[in-house]
């Protein structure tokens, strides 16, 4: 018998607002549609009326789990408009920042799979996890959230304890390798809840264009750290985590994977910043006229800013924002084809959705 | 031959490739969109992003189509006059979300797709220009 089957926009197994509408032949989805926009604030038009600081600002709220992220590749835009260099430090305090958040957002994630395969008690370990990183980025910024760690020619806070800091990421790695990564890439209840599901083949993911862990899980070397390096990524060593079954299984060992690069990353840069100031200070930023693009690799996956400005303004003409959820989404169609539909909770969960990110 | 050579000569373009703010930037006619497309497939380039702007006046409307190409970023810039552009959803499935919410946000019609299930705007299946959307 034929159904169609909704899920969402308020769901249980939903985080945030969105709706997938199934259609299934008994148990087994045979296709499925996405809508989104249940929670569209229209932010891109509303940066238009800000200046170059309230800007910053007001993008960091387009998401509160990679806040940090967003404000990086905004500035990274803005200061090739306006021909300004962080210094050393700075950039190196970027990569620190981002690669705490891909941690907070990683194990996260892990938490809500957990719970999404009947695994509680490792979602309370994830999410007791989590506060600790959370604590690190508190200690550094002063925020839990919204960090207000970068601006225009830098950051707006100094690191000055980065030994501290690098005590707190080994401890952390310790806590993070004996317990989550085990249990993800070993145990037999992860493997037997999500391995053969929610296939994005390889060929379909480059189709889609699909980015981060969602791409590098279908076998898509694709890392803007690598590919395209910013802030100090060029100095340090990162290897890519590639799987290529494609399935939920093979997203939940690369981002496992990426833990522990991100713990190598933090390593390297906390023992190799540079001393000196930590941005440009407070000079007149004059901005160019035109379009700058910058590009980060966001915990999702690659996040695109197009900023565009007038001669002489004050505002931008035109922000874009392409978040990697925006990229990402449409592949949850091929992936929930053909399965169960108790499975789909846990496949649409697997790309890791934000749709704070994607509504904007 | 550079890739930026071969597309150009693809084209039959003689502008040259401009290079601002991270991009290579080559302006083409609204006509020509497909090619690039099929251009950009051949090449193996990941599609990234349309960013549409709506110019001062009567300027009409800036689209800036993105793909990624080896770490770099080809950017074609086209302007419309009109709200008619031809859709590139058959060629690269990855500007199907794009498209459909510049059609959303922009009212730019992009034919030859349809547009069902609207992304931001419940109802209406016709694409209205959110700036010109009184709060």
């Amino acid at each position: 018998m034929s159904y169609r089957i909704p899920m969402g926009p308020y769901h249980p197994a939903l985080e945030e607002p969105y709706k997938l509408e199934m259609f299934c032949e008994g148990e087994t989805v045979t296709d499925a549609t996405l809508h989104i926009g249940f929670n569209f604030r229209g932010i891109e038009h509303l940066a238009e009326s800000r200046n170059y600081v309230q800007v910053v600002a007001l993008m960091e709220r387009v998401c509160g789990i990679c806040s940090n992220i967003h404000t990086l590749t905004l500035c990274q835009a803005m200061e090739q408009l306006a021909g300004v260099e962080p210094p050393p430090r700075a950039l190196y305090i970027r990569v620190i920042m981002a690669e705490l958040e891909r941690l907070h957002s990683h194990i996260l994630w892990a938490g809500i799979a957990s719970k999404l395969m009947g695994f509680k008690t490792m979602f309370m370990s994830c999410f007791a996890l989590r506060e600790k990183i959370m604590d690190v980025l508190q200690a550094i910024s002063g925020n839990r959230v919204n960090y207000s760690m970068n601006r225009i020619g830098g950051t707006n806070r100094d690191i000055s304890d980065a030994g501290d800091v690098l005590a707190a990421v080994d401890k952390l790695e310790s806590e993070i390798t004996s317990t989550v990564i085990p249990i993800f890439t070993t145990s037999a209840t992860a493997r037997s809840r999500c391995a053969g599901i929610g296939i994005l083949t390889h060929e379909r993911a480059l189709s889609c264009g699909v980015v981060g862990p969602t791409a590098r899980a279908s076998g898509v070397p694709q890392d803007i750290r690598q590919a395209a390096p910013y802030a100090a990524y060029g100095e340090l060593d990162i290897q890519g985590t590639v799987e290529t079954a494609g399935d939920v299984r093979a997203r939940l060992l690369v981002r496992a994977l990426e833990i522990i690069q991100s713990c190598h990353i933090l390593r390297q840069a906390l023992t190799r910043i540079p001393s000196g100031p930590y941005n440009t200070g407070d000079g007149k930023i004059a901005f160019a006229a035109g379009t700058a693009v910058s590009r980060a690799e966001a915990p999702r996956g690659e996040i695109v800013y197009s900023v565009a400005w007038k001669e002489n303004s004050r505002t931008p003409s035109r922000i874009h924002v392409r978040t990697p959820t925006y990229a990402n989404m449409p592949a949850v169609r091929w992936m929930v084809q053909g399965a169960r539909l108790a499975d789909t909770p846990l496949i649409q969960a697997s790309i890791d959705p934000c749709y704070s990110c994607t509504d904007r | 031959m550079t890739p930026f050579e071969d597309i150009s000569r693809e084209l039959g373009s003689a502008i040259p490739w401009s290079q601002q703010g991270g991009v290579h930037w080559l302006a083409v006619d609204p006509s020509q969109i497909r090619m690039v497309a099929d251009a950009m497939n051949r090449l193996c380039a990941r599609f990234v992003t349309i960013t549409a702007t709506e110019l001062s006046g009567e300027e009409g409307l800036l689209l800036e189509y993105l793909w990624d190409l080896n770490g770099e970023l080809l950017g074609f810039r086209v302007r419309l006059s009109g709200k008619a552009m031809g859709s590139i959803f058959d060629v690269c499935p990855a500007v199907d979300w794009i498209e459909r919410e510049v059609h959303e946000g922009f009212a730019i019609d992009f034919a030859g797709r349809e547009y069902e299930p609207l992304l931001l705007r419940p109802g209406d299946k016709a694409g209205v220009n959110l700036r010109e959307v009184p709060a």
